[in-house]
């Protein structure tokens, strides 16, 4: 089952969540400036 | 089907199922299961003494379960082979034989318990994909009562109850109280155009089988009413206006609203259905006796089955994708497979047989030449390079590379199925392919070139041939502004930009490199955008960890159709260009000045570039 997963544009830079499932390629779209240039935030080790 | 079960030149292989493809166009093995029918079919004449004795009785699948049919059963009338099979999960008479009373009643000595699944390799030289769809299911469609309220039906179980073959012979009757309706709704787009329950898109087929359903009842009981709630008719076949126009002269009355609930009085059991009259305005409340939910159509569930084995694309609604919708409507992306029917998209008989006979036609052609043209832009093993890894195996969409990773021997391209997107070069850590056009040499000269004179005031673009170079130019011919300092380097797929390429034009001084492909469902090379999208989130955390801003690379998908979109692209793109600062660059030169040094000389990597430069030359 799909999680949610933090993630950032590179474009306009704003943050948002979005479903994800590891291992698994998809298309991705900005809900704010609609790019594609979505990168996933990985969570820091503390 | 009868004239298919004669014919001398075409194998009919029923009760049987694919279980491997192996090969490319021209030289297909199919291994192929023939179920145990446990009846021989050259002996059996579907006389039908076994069916008058078998004491098991169980749902038709063809009658929708409106009648039962025996253990021993012909699926269909007319069906071909015209012989019976067997139910072994249903019969009584296998290991211990409890029954056994086909076998002592069947003259011919047809029944044979003990018979087995039989495995055969047939090797073809192309595979038409005709595997249909199936028809949606509206139980979850809680107000519409179906499974709750008997009289409610759908249309696949409404064509038995009217068709003469079919359980009560023709005669339309309420499933209830076994009268014939007064008056009968037929619902439709159930199961379509609806985003949250059933499928999003319209069926396709269910408009012009309720007008003809319509038309029917009329024919044979001109006395039923008949009331129609849609969303709108689609009659846009040929003939198909004056259909729906003769249904409504025939008193059809045709209602625009979908019923928002239906109940059922428990005396009569009639159907009160309540909907939103959307032509005459207000709530109507209608009293019918019968329902039937014209329900849609969606892919088969054991689609996967069949994209894995041929390597195919499947659109978003989960039928297979053509390779073009325009030029290749019926070709699939790998070539040699050919789509007919509703495995491509619902449809009518028209378009099936339509369809059918085109993918026939290019089948033929392909057979015919006896030979094959492909594409020169192919990929080239270098054989001394090669570590046999099996990355190249796992990353082609078309299963054109070989490796036995186990015993080291580098892989293999077969050529014939190699349609060129180049995501194995991109992918190989060893630099052990090579394409044959759009080389690394030439595409690396033209980033050298791009970026030979104010590199600081450009915007690289890479560009996938079929969607954003196409983009590209719909831009300009429709005249969408962008800023003239793009350069645009084609490739044939995006999964064909290398990790190398973006990283030398950031150091030849790009300050923004832009990558754009297909839409993920649009992949001219089925899943190679994939790779794309993977290299560059590897790419992000590469550059960032080399302290080069990761939203300098930028991501992209355009299709052909989306020149404004590739403009407004371009325009944001040379925003993010003007903050690029000048220091920035200079950074990001030293830090990757490595990536512009050329290869230490092995004797190996100096063959491959003998091999490449004569490759070319020999182009």
């Amino acid at each position: 089952m799909a999680e949610e997963a933090k993630f950032k544009c590179l474009r306009c830079m704003s943050e948002f969540c979005l479903p994800y499932t590891p291992g698994v390629t998809e298309e991705r779209t900005c809900p704010n400036c609609m790019s594609n240039s979505v990168r996933r935030l990985k969570e820091k080790k503390e | 089907m009868a004239d298919v079960g004669r014919h001398p030149n075409i194998e009919l292989l029923a009760y049987s199922e694919v279980e491997n493809v192996a090969g490319y166009v021209g030289n297909f093995t199919v291994t192929v299961r023939k179920k145990a029918r446990y009846v021989d079919v050259k002996e059996c004449t579907a006389c039908g003494d076994c069916i008058d004795v078998c004491p098991v009785t169980a749902p038709d699948e063809f009658e929708e379960g409106l009648a039962t049919r025996k253990a021993i059963y012909q699926p269909f009338p007319q069906a071909v082979p015209s012989a019976f099979v067997l139910n072994i999960d249903e019969c009584l008479g296998n290991n211990p034989i409890a029954c056994g009373k086909c076998l002592e009643v069947c003259d011919k000595d047809c029944i044979d318990y003990d018979d087995k699944d039989e495995h055969v390799d047939i090797d073809v030289g192309t595979v038409i994909v005709t595997t249909g769809m199936e028809v949606y299911d509206p139980t979850e469609l809680d107000e519409f009562g179906y499974t709750r309220y008997e009289n409610v039906i759908t249309s696949m179980e409404f064509e038995r109850l009217i068709n003469s073959g079919g359980p009560t012979e023709g005669h339309l009757i309420r499933l209830t109280d076994h009268k014939q309706p007064k008056t009968v709704a037929f619902i439709q787009c159930v199961g379509s155009r609806s985003e949250n329950k059933g499928n999003p898109y319209c069926s396709n087929i269910c408009c012009m089988n309720t007008v003809k359903d319509c038309l029917l009842i009329k024919d044979h009981y001109p006395e039923i009413d008949i009331k129609v709630f849609y969303i709108d008719i689609r009659a846009f076949g040929k003939g198909f206006e004056d259909l729906f126009q003769r249904s409504k002269e025939k008193g059809a009355i045709y209602i625009r609203g979908i019923p928002g609930e239906i109940e059922e009085d428990p005396e009569t059991r009639n159907l009160k259905l309540y909907v939103e009259n959307t032509t005459a305005g207000g709530t109507d409340c209608h009293e019918v006796d019968m329902v039937v939910l014209s329900v849609g159509v969606h892919a088969r569930a054991d689609s996967d089955a069949i994209q894995k084995l041929l390597t195919l694309q499947r659109s978003q609604d989960g039928f297979f994708l053509e390779a073009h919708p325009k030029l290749k409507p019926v070709d699939a992306a790998t070539q040699g497979v050919f789509f007919a029917g509703c495995a491509e998209s619902p449809k009518d008989i028209k378009d099936s047989v339509t369809q059918a006979g085109a993918a026939a036609a290019r089948a033929n052609r392909l057979m015919m030449q006896g030979k094959v043209s492909v594409e020169a832009i192919t990929s080239t093993i270098i054989p001394d390079l090669c570590k046999a890894c099996g990355i190249c195996v796992k990353v082609c969409p078309y299963n054109a590379i070989s490796c036995d990773t186990k015993a080291k021997t580098p892989a293999v391209v077969v050529e014939a199925a190699c349609s060129g997107c180049g995501a194995c070069s991109a992918e190989c850590p060893f630099g052990a392919i090579t394409m044959k056009h759009f080389t690394d040499r030439q595409i690396e000269a033209q980033i050298d070139a791009m970026l030979e004179y104010n590199s600081q005031d450009k915007v690289l673009a890479f560009a996938c041939n079929w969607c954003s170079y196409s983009g590209g130019d719909l831009a300009g011919t429709n005249r969408f502004q962008y800023p003239p300092n793009t350069r645009l380097i084609r490739t044939m797929c995006s999964g064909r930009v290398d990790k190398k390429f973006v990283l030398r034009a950031f150091a030849r001084g790009a300050p923004i490199v832009l990558l754009s492909g297909c839409h993920f469902a649009d992949c001219h090379y089925i899943n190679a955008v994939h790779w794309t999208q993977r290299r560059v989130e590897k790419l992000w955390d590469e550059l960032e960890k080399k302290g080069i801003r990761p939203e300098r690379l930028q991501l992209e998908w355009i299709s052909a159709a989306e020149g404004q979109k590739f403009a407004t692209v371009m325009r944001a793109v040379e925003d993010l260009r003007q903050k690029v600062t000048p220091e920035e660059i200079e950074h990001t030169k030293k830090a990757l000045a490595g990536v512009l040094e050329p290869p230490k000389p092995k004797a190996a990597a100096k063959k491959a570039t003998e091999e490449e430069a004569a490759a070319q030359a020999a182009a």
